[in-house]
């Protein structure tokens, strides 16, 4: 009775074959060989009666009126089809069929009822997973998205200017006011360019309300707000920045300076400006994820009234004041764009002999991650430089985070084949009745959806639970909710998904293939291959477990190392005050002999920067005189006599600065004595021909004649940096030297009374200065700030390692409980021939603690790479030390015996009667 | 129970099929009530009606031979079964009950 039956009908006499073909596909199986015989009967009648084309438009009208659900309607499933006694070929239903997936879901809630302990250790460990991997997720995603609040984000790039001297390369994203000027004019390529300047800090004031306030300086060409899209809340963003003394500032800025946002048209002004500046504009506050930081824009047309920029306007094709950001056409290949852009400045402008420069475009996406190399120009050395986030970081949670969702895949695949033979007979009726692989595989797979489901939902809940803990720790706003981007909840959709299909397509496939005879037989399901996979797995967690482990422990320790290591200076109670305006600059003198005279001060010193500086200290070249080797390069203090006193650093040889007559002597740190030759200071002569300007050196003296100073001693070696970085060679110039003015006042004070010292060394400044704002911090707060983003990873570190710790311990417990289950009646058997509990207890926990030791000892060679090469990134570091691997090695074994013992116990302690009795 | 309720093209299939001599199918039922009430009707929608008036229990059915003009398809052969015979029966008492109750001067007033 098949269907295809050859149609003994010649051929030219036969109903149309569509209308046939129609026909087969809409009707119902067990009603379509009688409908359709009538049909093709009634057919031929008709082409006896009035013709082959009459017959045939009737039998496609005929067929049409079939369309009804009557007979689309397919048979319901088998039972049925026996008593009514139609005999069809059997058919199975679609595993997509409603029926089919009620029933699937119907059985997957029936099972993971049924077995509430493996459910629950399954749901946990697939929650915990996927809430690590979504915040992780959350965290690197606003890594990677800094900067896209801009619609032209992939078309906006950042000049960066690559030059060498003398085999000296520097590479600085600045570029000069012609650059930007003549190459929007000259290259096609080019849609539009913007300068910024950020020439320093100052007080912006609002004239009616004068509260003294430093804010950065940046000065932006009408273009800026064009090219990016930083949106106006007032204002228009074509005309804000055209005029002379306009002025943009941020909601926040307002409401500080006026209490109010409503404040386009007022006044404000700028101490180092002479005209007062009309708020043209107020911008929106800068998203969490944005590379720039600036609260106001002042308009470059501003500047132009100055003498000094007048000159810039028609010259300068050669200074690195102006970050250069250009919007290139659609389509344009910023590669040959940047080498035109080169030889347009080399048309204008040849450099001196010995130098080569070349330009490059950074997009701006990767400004955020991909500066490393690039030190960020243009800025007063007041001025921080933009923030940058690490790649190395963005890998490394990359990492983690997959790692975590593996695992707990992993865990979930180990114990459903674990479980293989417990389901065995299930699987075995169902396929003697007549199920398919297919609708096996897909019955598990339903299963492991429905529990991934359920956890994605945990997840969620545990995400918003434990998002403000790790906005805490980031420094970051992230949110998880309906206006999260729509990017992240795919994301987290594709994850669960991918991961439940993943986990769950491995056991689905494994028990639907086992044969149904096998099975109900009570024959071992479980193939001698699956039992060391199972055991892989388990090695496979520990393994990652214990380079967490480690690596939180060496994470933890380098901290405490930057934390307590001694720096070579005393950074505790020490005040340090911005000096801010000129006369507080002028009269330090007074200044400072009125803050030593408080009783509660110990000590004050001038500097020009102070140790642990934030900012830019400056750099110069240095070489002993007579010398005609290329210079070194040295950085460069400027500090009084009591700068040594203060930071309480040692002085090793020689003697400190006296008075204003060692105004040209110099101290040296042990480096750059060393590097210098200098071993007994004796005033010996050295030149310092040139100094750095935003990242450039340039001569010090406009005569290009060098500044000459004598060495008058040698100071012990201090780490004036952060502990990131390898002490470098310094010079300890006087306060009063050409190179680097004082900008600290450094005040050593007592611990009683902090407060009412402040107060009093604040009096003194503000009556040397009114304007002056008197910004203090402590240094060994500021210190910390270093190593704030360490803490920070360290804390996370803590957090994933305990994570995946956890998770782990999931999968063994759930494993050791299944072994226990299985070897039940042999527990019964030793236990009745005299074996103890603790003899049980071991011989069921040893099996795993082989695996755990397995693991370690594949855990720790490839921890001991990957912190060693962490450790590298630290000029100052910790040792990796043996006792570090023991520790965590001990701390694994530890817990996967917690974690095992307890069920070993209780197989142990189970009475062996009643394992034995049954069959 | 209640009384299954029978619509006018039930009933006059199940008649049809009552007073069919021969093999009662698709085609044959399908010209049988063209036949006998001028009105064509199409295959599905007589089909449709048999597999109902099976599925209330008024037709039975059974497979029968194939011939070459249906492609070598099997016939599905209705026969009426006694709660068929019945129900055209109770609506045949039913009707002529009606029939007795028409006063005999109403049919002539109107002329018939």
């Amino acid at each position: 009775m098949t269907p295809n039956r050859p149609d003994p009908q010649p051929e030219n006499s036969s109903p149309p074959q569509w209308a046939d073909r129609l026909l087969e596909w809409f009707v119902a199986p067990h009603l379509r060989e009688y409908l359709q015989g009538d049909l093709h009967e009634a057919f031929h009648q008709r082409v006896a009666q009035v013709g082959l084309a009459r017959a045939r438009r009737q039998y496609v009208w005929a067929v049409l009126h079939c369309l009804t659900p009557f007979f689309v309607k397919r048979l319901p499933p088998v039972s049925v089809r026996h008593t009514t006694g139609y005999n069809n070929e059997y058919q199975p239903l679609s595993n997509l069929h409603p029926a089919m997936l009620r029933n699937y879901f119907k059985i997957a809630f029936r099972t993971l009822g049924r077995h509430k302990l493996y459910t629950a250790l399954n749901l946990a460990g697939l929650t915990f997973g996927i809430t690590c991997f979504l915040l992780i997720g959350l965290y690197l995603f606003d890594e990677l998205t800094f900067d896209q609040q801009h619609r032209n984000a992939s078309r906006i790039y950042r000049v960066i200017e690559h030059k060498t001297v003398n085999g000296e390369a520097t590479t600085l994203a600045a570029g000069s006011y012609k650059l930007a000027q003549e190459s929007r004019k000259v290259l096609a390529e080019i849609e539009n360019t913007t300068r910024l300047l950020r020439p320093g800090r100052a007080n912006l004031i609002n004239p009616e309300h004068p509260v003294n306030f430093q804010e950065t300086i940046t000065n932006a060409d009408e273009n800026f707000l064009q090219i990016f899209d930083f949106p106006l809340v007032l204002g228009d963003k074509r005309t804000a920045l055209k005029e002379p003394n306009s002025i943009v500032i941020n909601q926040d800025l307002a409401r500080r300076l006026f209490g109010h946002t409503q404040v386009l048209g007022k006044t404000l002004q700028f101490s180092h400006m002479e005209s007062p500046l009309k708020v043209t504009g107020v911008l929106k506050n800068h998203p969490p994820n944005s590379s720039f930081d600036f609260n106001s824009l002042v308009s470059e047309a501003s500047l132009r009234t100055t003498d000094y920029f007048k000159q810039t306007m028609t010259s300068d094709w050669s200074s690195t004041d102006f970050s250069v950001y250009l919007l290139l056409k659609p389509n344009v290949n910023s590669q040959s764009v940047s080498t035109k852009l080169t030889n347009l400045v080399l048309a204008n402008d040849k450099p001196a002999p010995g130098t080569s420069l070349s330009f490059s475009l950074q997009s701006l996406n990767d400004i955020h991650l991909g500066s490393e190399a690039i030190t960020d120009g243009a800025r007063n050395s007041n001025v921080a430089a933009m923030a940058q986030g690490s790649p190395f970081y963005i890998r490394i949670f990359g990492f983690v985070a997959l790692f975590v969702l593996c695992i707990a895949g992993i865990n979930y695949m180990n114990l459903s084949t674990a479980r293989a033979s417990n389901r065995a007979k299930e699987i075995g009726v169902r396929k003697s009745i007549g199920a398919v692989r297919s609708s096996l595989v897909s019955q598990f797979l339903v299963e492991t959806l429905l529990l991934t489901g359920i956890s994605l939902l945990l997840a969620l809940v545990l995400v918003n639970v434990g998002l403000p803990y790790l906005n805490q720790f980031v420094n970051k706003q992230l949110t998880l909710g309906l206006g999260t981007d729509y990017r992240i909840w795919l994301m987290t959709l594709v994850a669960a998904l991918l991961i439940g299909l993943l986990s769950g397509s491995y056991p689905a496939l494994l028990l639907s293939g086992l044969r149904p005879v096998l099975l109900l037989k009570g024959i071992k399901v479980n193939p001698p291959g699956s039992l060391s996979l199972r055991k892989g797995l388990v090695i496979f967690q520990f393994t990652i477990s214990t380079i967490l482990i480690i690596s939180t422990i060496v994470l933890f320790r380098q901290v405490q190392f930057m934390n307590t290591t001694s720096l070579g200076f005393n950074k505790d109670l020490l005040v340090v005050i911005d000096v801010n305006t000129g006369a507080a600059r002028d009269r330090f003198e007074t200044i400072k002999a009125d803050m030593a005279k408080i009783p509660s001060v110990k000590s004050v010193s001038v500097s020009s920067r102070v140790p642990g500086e934030w900012k830019t200290i400056r750099r110069v070249k240095i070489n002993t005189q007579g010398k005609t080797d290329a210079p070194k390069i040295a950085y460069l203090i400027g500090a009084d006599k009591d700068f040594l006193k203060t930071f309480a650093v040692d002085l090793i040889e020689g003697r400190n600065f006296i008075n204003p007559t060692d105004s040209t002597a110099v101290l040296l740190n042990e480096t750059a004595a060393r590097l210098l030759n200098i071993t007994k200071p004796s005033d010996q002569l050295v030149e310092i021909p040139a100094m750095s300007r935003g990242g450039e050196f340039g001569p010090i003296n406009d005569d290009n004649t060098p500044f000459k100073a004598r060495v008058i001693g040698i100071v012990k070696d201090f780490h004036f940096q952060s502990l990131h970085a390898r002490i470098e060679p310094l010079v300890v110039a006087y306060n009063q030297n050409p190179i680097h003015g004082i900008d600290y006042y450094s005040a050593r004070i007592e611990a009683q009374g902090i407060p009412e010292t402040l107060e009093k060394l604040k009096a003194v400044l503000v009556k040397a200065d009114g304007d002056e704002p008197f910004e203090f911090h402590f240094l060994d707060q500021q210190l910390a700030l270093f190593y704030l983003e360490d803490a920070r990873r360290q804390t996370l570190l803590i957090w994933v390692a305990l994570a995946t710790i956890f998770i782990a311990c999931l999968g063994l417990f759930g494993l050791a409980t299944y072994s226990a289950e299985q070897r039940i009646k042999e527990i019964g058997v030793r236990k009745v021939l005299g074996a103890s509990v603790a003899n049980l207890a071991s011989l069921l926990s040893m099996d795993f603690l082989k695996l755990v030791l397995i693991a370690n000892s594949i855990g720790f060679p490839l921890a001991w790479w990957a912190t060693n090469k962490w450790l590298q990134e630290y000029a100052y570091h910790i040792d990796l030390d043996w006792w570090i691997f023991a520790l965590a090695g001990l701390l694994a074994i530890g817990i996967a015996l917690l974690t095992v013992s307890y069920q070993s116990i209780r197989a142990a302690l189970t009475n062996p009667v009643k394992s034995l009795r049954s069959e | 129970m209640k009384k299954t309720i029978l619509g006018e093209l039930e009933e006059l299939v199940l008649l049809v099929v009552a007073a069919s001599t021969q093999e009662a199918y698709g085609v044959p039922i399908c010209e049988q009530l063209q036949q006998h009430t001028g009105r064509s009707f199409t295959i599905g929608a007589v089909h449709t009606t048999l597999y109902r008036l099976e599925e209330k229990g008024f037709l039975s059915s059974h497979v029968g031979g194939a011939t070459a003009e249906r492609g070598g398809r099997s016939k599905r052969l209705f026969t009426l079964t006694t709660a068929g015979g019945r129900v055209l029966l109770d609506m045949q008492q039913m009707r002529s009950r009606l029939w007795q109750a028409i006063p005999q001067a109403k049919l002539q007033l109107l002329g018939l």
